[in-house]
């Protein structure tokens, strides 16, 4: 009996080994495309609860998978991706202590296929540390110079020569917060005044010019979110208490404070329904749509998440769509493709939500992306 | 002539409404904060240990929520859970001198008060008592209002932030 | 609990408390505003921070010399964009100079809402390079 089921086993064994399919694998490492995909999004994770943790995570918003991840330092902003392509951009810090030390601040130049860093540019260790903006680390139009706000508490922009790979040197915005390109040697920092301060650079990053507008806002009353979003020649910008403010480039590289229009009715206002997040507004250029999140919150809840994501036709300024979210978001970004996604989080969760924006339809999340995720840059 | 009780009655239930929609950034604390978020109201609590306030009738509330009076425009770890004080760092970091200075109102004796928000420095994210209040914050652009900035940007320990503080300076009106 | 409170509700509150505690004492107006719109940066002593904020200690008695370095007073960024009022800021300006200054000029003429108004208009762009002019070093 014992010989007999020892017999079987053998067989049963030799049967299995005779029928395994699987081939020996030799294992290796991912590489990406060379293109990136429509609805892919990086979600950049300032890591609140552990700053020196910095990340950013790539997701494919079709299939929900998580494609890569960047490692990016103290007091992550988010990573800057030229439509160039091949290259990523990220002003990193780094202590040489982990969180004492030696201060060291780079532009890490990170490879698309393998993300893995190619090279890097050291900077003056200023980058400001602040709470995740778009607008504080930025390229020119053309993508030669990128442009970091800095702030020791003086403020600067410090100037990157990508093509060179070299720092060019700072210039002086005093008064004057971020960055926003206004062209391929110009861009505006908005002034504690109202004002914007216009720079121009020459061909070596300099500045060439550097003029202050007349007040173009009441930052005291009224103040526009630092999160504004471009639309071809118009910064657009949404104040505290819901009107948007378009800026619009002129041929010189100056700007022109167009005609302000209410994002709110009367009723809604006094519903106390605002916009608020930490990017708080997206754009879809084909269609010329705004995306802003909205809540009902009142005065100064500038920076409350929302449950609904209205969508504004900018040629009439009508309000054309309201999408429900699952969940609040905090930040908000739209692919720029004929069928977009629209990506949302919050740095209350680490789950990135998608949506299909022509139905508003809730499609997938995908869960445990980081601590705090915040900025979303579609590639 | 509206009533000035049901004026503050609706003034602080809007308050509230507010607060408790932050509290959501604490996670899973929520539930167990939006009890404490009712301290200025009541001396204490429901459902929560009591804990000495403060300072007495004249300072009310409880330093380790988000919701005490001095809070009001806070952003960042209260350094009262996380082994200082309202008005102390922890041990063995370093208070940024330059801050953001903004006022707050007192309901224990109906002042408003001038408080410093001086960020501790040089070690990692304490992590406990998260709180973001944005009584009279202010965009970037007006850094002297604004508590998006990270404060140890002053300190020469360097820009590792810890927790924050909220010290009474000054008394406004 | 904002500092604008309603008036109404302010002083029932205030009623309620000071029934048993001796109100505190208000900080002077131009000390107040000086906490409020310059302090964070240049501290409470004006001493600022080295390499960082310049300290108004040394540097407002040197500015005071000449017709430019009142305008620079006026139009550096931190007092021109400030939430003052000309008159508000005067009066600031005219305190520190008396309290922060670790030598104040013998003969200091006060500011006047007037020559605020005046220099305030025109906003300075090139803040470093028109201290770096006046006092020869940056921060």
């Amino acid at each position: 009996m014992k010989r007999a089921l020892a017999g079987a086993l053998l067989a049963l064994g030799l049967a299995r080994a005779a029928l395994a399919q699987l081939p020996l694998e030799p294992g290796g490492v991912a590489q990406l495309p060379a293109q990136p995909g429509v609805h892919w999004v990086w979600v950049n994770d300032f890591s609140f609860f552990a700053l020196p943790d910095g990340k950013a995570f790539l997701v494919d918003g079709d299939s929900g998978r998580m494609l890569g991840l960047l490692s990016t330092g103290y007091s992550f902003d988010a990573l800057v991706v030229p439509h160039s392509g091949g290259v990523i951009y990220s002003p990193e810090t780094y202590f040489s202590r982990g969180t004492r030390g030696t201060r060291t601040d780079v532009v890490t130049i990170y490879d698309t296929v393998h993300l893995a860093p190619l090279g890097e540019v050291k900077i003056p260790p200023k980058r400001a540390s602040i709470m995740a903006m778009m607008a504080g680390q930025v390229l020119t139009d053309d993508e030669r110079f990128l442009l970091i706000y800095n702030y020791t508490p003086a403020q600067s922009v410090t100037v990157v020569d990508t093509r060179a790979r070299k720092f060019v040197g700072e210039i002086d915005t005093a008064g004057c917060a971020l960055v926003y390109p206004t062209g391929p040697r110009s861009f505006f920092s908005l002034c504690g005044d109202g004002s914007l301060l216009v720079v121009t650079l020459n061909d070596q990053g300099r500045a060439a010019s550097r003029t202050r507008t007349k007040e173009l806002f009441d930052g005291l009353r009224d103040p526009l979110t630092e999160k504004g979003v471009r639309a071809g020649d118009t910064w657009l910008f949404a104040s505290f208490e819901g009107t948007m403010h378009p800026l619009k480039i002129t041929r010189g590289g100056g700007i022109e404070a167009q005609a302000t229009w209410p994002l709110f009715s009367a009723p809604e206002l006094a519903q106390h329904w605002r916009t608020g997040g930490l990017q708080h507004l997206a754009l879809h250029a084909a269609t010329g749509r705004l995306y802003a999140i909205v809540h009902r919150g009142g005065a100064e809840t500038h920076k409350d998440p929302g449950a609904d994501v209205w969508v504004w036709d900018l040629a009439s300024h009508r309000k054309v769509q309201q999408i429900s979210a699952r969940n609040k978001v905090a930040s908000i970004q739209v692919t720029q493709d004929a069928r977009p996604l629209l990506f949302g989080c919050s740095f209350e969760s680490n789950r990135l939500d998608v949506y299909d924006v022509a139905s508003g339809h809730y499609l997938r999340s995908v869960e445990g992306l980081g601590i705090t995720p915040g900025l979303l840059v579609t590639p | 002539m509206r009533n000035p009780v049901d004026h503050l009655m609706e003034r602080w239930a809007r308050d509230m409404a507010r607060r408790v929609s932050r509290r959501r950034f604490l996670g899973g604390l929520g539930a167990l904060l939006f009890g404490a978020a009712t301290v200025p109201l009541l001396p204490v609590a429901r459902g929560e240990t009591p804990r000495p306030a403060a300072g007495g009738a004249a300072d009310p509330g409880d330093p380790q929520t988000c919701g005490y009076w001095r809070h009001c425009a806070i952003d960042g770890f209260l350094c009262s859970c996380c082994g200082g004080s309202v008005q102390s760092c922890p041990p063995g970091t370093e208070a940024s001198a330059v801050t953001w200075v903004g006022t707050c109102h007192n309901p224990g004796d109906g002042h408003d008060y001038i408080v410093s928000y001086n960020d501790c420095c040089g070690k990692t994210e304490c992590g406990r008592c998260l709180c973001n209040r944005n009584e009279d914050d202010k965009p970037l652009y007006m850094p002297f209002k604004s508590n998006d900035y990270n404060w140890c940007v002053g300190s020469k320990v360097g820009i590792a932030y810890h927790c924050s503080t909220a010290r009474i300076v000054g008394v406004a009106k | 609990m904002s500092a604008r409170a309603p008036g109404a509700a302010a002083a029932l509150l205030a009623a309620a408390a000071t029934c048993v505690a001796a109100p505190p004492a208000l900080t002077p107006k131009p000390q107040a505003d000086y906490m409020l719109n310059c302090q964070g940066c240049h501290l409470p002593d004006g001493t600022g921070a080295a390499g960082k904020v310049p300290s108004l200690r040394t540097s407002l008695a040197p500015l005071l010399q000449s017709e430019a370095g009142r305008r620079y007073l006026v139009q550096v960024p931190g007092a021109a964009q400030s939430a003052l009022s000309d008159a508000e800021l005067a009066q600031v300006l005219n305190w520190m100079v008396r309290t922060l200054s670790a030598r104040p000029p013998p003969q200091f003429r006060e500011f006047t809402p007037q020559e605020v108004m005046r220099y305030r208009a025109t906003p300075l762009v090139a803040v470093r390079a028109a201290r770096v002019r006046l006092l020869g070093t940056a921060p």
